[in-house]
């Protein structure tokens, strides 16, 4: 049997005790293969931070399982885990990605820097990902002095620099214009396709999730319905 | 090094509260430096007065004289023991003596006491014999006259024997050939004052002390200064390659007592000024602490994208080693001027203290690399200390929690 690139296994998370109990996520099992550009979609609450997490290793969940290209994270230890997010999973949240005191480029290196690969090739690789995202010519700026949308363009170079297996996204548009989102978004698309790299994202955005190939739509913690396009 | 960079620019980042912190540090560097300088200027003051008054820096016996002194236990072969010390270009002064328990009687009474036999011409090269005669003077190496050897007495003898300049001095003690030794001396000088060490002593010069106790030329010590006396272990254990048959002891050996309790004093004080630089340093505790918690965010970033937890703790401790070079910086430059002042001038004490019978009233402070360096090393210590706290408390953030909506 082909394994999938994500599976996860009846993925149950729950927030609170007693009365203040929420369950977040309930009994989710999804697979999403290599190349997918898939959006995860829903009202507010639903759940999609909370998948997003968990799939990332970034949250433990209280049942389940989530399987990254057939290996189970569940058993790795906390260094493991690090080292796997860094190896193999790029991050984009919704804002704040980057270190404030590093410039753009310092911030697309450090992961690189975290990699352990050697200095010359991290120089070439910033510059062509600053390239790629379209910032040429401001990579010495720090991110105080960079606009919101051009912020989340060297978060996406970041989560590429790494050249990972999966980039997650949690709302990475929604601090910024639709205009800018859409291009943000359509860059994403364009790395996707031509490196065939699987991207996982949330949005509330209708424009936004046209552009996906696919949909999975939660609500209350579950998969209401899961469209490939 | 992008994570020193990071710890770099964060201390820059916020720079009212790393000012803050750091003048804390600062100022617990300076009161560390001057307190240590101070401290080693007067226990080096004391150990001065100390070795300066009768110990020296070396000492020269045979065998275990030190611990078992006995009469026949001499250095006979003085040649080889002079040749040894005028070669080591280190060695300023010697001086041989002889010691013995003897009865002392003046009228009707008797008092124990201690006789001391010495070089008048070397022993003043080493011990401040000379300025401490308070009444006659100095005495001369030969007998006058009718024969008789002058004595110098301590003050508290003098007292218990009601004993004058001019007066007569019986001892009676035992030679090294078992035979009753007993002589009339002239008292000539009165040494010290009723707390020095040689307050019941009676000094004789040494050829008579030698004919008294029938020792022939032999000397029982032979006392040394050495022009750097915290070289003298070092030095010691030269002489000591080149005279096998005797033992050469610093003075830490002679005096272990007074070392022992000088160390352990020394010990108390630097606990009591690591105390007050901990209580400086549970401020800065407070201040990383909270550096951490604001950014929480940034900390759950750095997970998320594969930081090991290890790397954040070595972040946050880096961050405060880093300030803490700077503040030690910045304080080696301000505290140097009074340091030096402290050296080379020092202040009055209101209050005169009496070490055997010579008077110190000034403070004076030390400069050298140990005034400097073990400051540094307890500050660094304490500033490591405090960031694990911090530190541990950075890679403990979830991702989850500090990235969520929630
Ligand atoms: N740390 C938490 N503590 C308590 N409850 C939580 C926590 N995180 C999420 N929840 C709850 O779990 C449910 C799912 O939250 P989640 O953030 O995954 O939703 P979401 O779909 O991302 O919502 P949004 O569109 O607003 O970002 C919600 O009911 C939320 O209140
Ligand atoms: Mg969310």
């Amino acid at each position: 049997m082909a394994e999938h690139l994500i599976e996860t296994r009846n993925l149950y998370r729950k927030f609170g005790s007693d009365e203040t109990e929420v369950t977040a996520l309930d009994h989710v099992s999804i697979t999403i293969e290599q190349g997918e550009f898939t959006a995860i979609i829903g009202p507010s609450g639903s759940g999609k931070t909370t998948l997003l997490h968990l799939i990332g290793g970034l949250d433990e969940p209280d049942g389940g399982d989530v399987l990254l290209d057939g290996a189970n994270i569940a058993e790795m230890s906390g260094n493991e885990l690090s080292d796997f997010r860094r190896d193999h999973i790029g991050f984009i949240f919704q804002a704040y990605n980057l270190i404030p005191v590093l410039s753009a480029e310092e911030n697309i290196e450090y992961i690189m820097l975290l990699q352990g690969r050697p200095a010359a090739e991290r120089k070439a690789r910033v510059r062509d990902m600053l390239h790629t995202v379209g910032l040429d010519g401001l990579g010495e700026r720090r991110p105080a002095q960079l606009s919101g949308g051009q912020q989340q363009r060297v978060a996406v170079a970041r989560a590429m620099a790494s050249n990972p297996q999966i980039i997650l996204a949690d709302e990475p548009t929604a601090n910024l214009d639709s205009h800018t989102g859409i291009s943000l978004l359509e860059t994403m698309r364009e790395l996707n396709q031509s490196l065939n790299m699987t991207f996982v994202f949330s949005t509330h955005d209708e424009k936004i999730m046209e552009r996906a190939t696919r949909l999975i739509h939660l609500t209350d913690g579950h998969v209401e319905k899961d469209e490939r396009k | 090094m992008l994570t020193l960079t990071i710890a770099f620019r964060n201390i820059f980042r916020q720079r009212r509260r790393s000012l803050l912190t750091g003048l804390s540090m600062c100022g617990g560097y300076i009161l560390f430096v001057l307190s240590t300088s101070l401290l080693e200027g007067s226990y080096g003051n004391v150990i001065d007065i100390f070795t300066l008054d009768h110990v020296g820096h070396i000492q020269i016996h045979q065998d275990d004289y030190l611990d078992r002194p006995k009469i026949y236990k001499t250095i006979k072969d003085q040649a080889a023991v002079r040749a040894v010390l005028e070669a080591h270009e280190d060695v300023t002064g010697y001086a041989p003596r002889v010691y013995s328990p003897a009865l002392a009687y003046a009228g009707d009474k008797t008092y124990p006491a201690r006789v001391i036999g010495i070089d008048t011409a070397l022993e003043p090269t080493v011990s401040r014999i000379r300025q401490k005669v308070t009444e006659g003077e100095f005495f001369s190496a030969s007998p006058d006259a009718d024969g008789y050897y002058t004595a110098m007495i301590g003050r508290g003898l003098a007292i218990s024997l009601e004993l004058s300049l001019g007066d007569e001095i019986v001892l009676i003690s035992q030679g090294a050939d078992g035979s009753i030794a007993n002589d009339i001396y002239l008292v000539g000088g009165v040494i010290g004052n009723r707390t020095s060490f040689d307050r019941m002593a009676v000094y004789l010069p040494l050829p008579a002390a030698q004919q008294f106790l029938a020792l022939g030329t032999d000397v029982h010590e032979y006392a040394l200064l050495v022009d750097d006396r915290n070289d003298n272990r070092d030095i010691a254990s030269v002489l000591a390659a080149a005279l096998p048959d005797l033992t050469v002891s610093p003075w830490q050996e002679v005096e272990s007592t007074f070392y022992r309790t000088m160390q352990s004093d020394k010990q108390g004080n630097h606990f009591m000024m690591g105390i007050v630089v901990f209580i400086v340093f549970i401020g800065v505790l407070n201040t990383v602490l909270m550096s951490v918690l604001e950014r929480t965010r940034e900390f759950g970033v750095l997970r998320a994208i594969g930081c090991r937890p290890g790397r954040l703790v070595q972040l946050v401790l880096l961050e405060t080693l880093l300030l803490a070079s700077f503040s030690i910086g910045i304080g080696i430059l301000l505290v140097t001027p009074a340091v030096i002042w402290l050296t080379e001038v020092g202040f009055q004490i209101p209050e005169p203290i009496d070490m055997s019978g010579v008077m110190f009233q000034h403070m004076k402070g030390e400069l050298n690399a140990y005034v400097y360096l073990m400051p540094m090393g307890f500050i660094f210590a304490t500033a490591a200390l405090i960031s694990l706290p911090p530190g541990f408390r950075a890679a403990r953030i979830l991702p989850r929690d500090a990235l969520g909506s929630h």
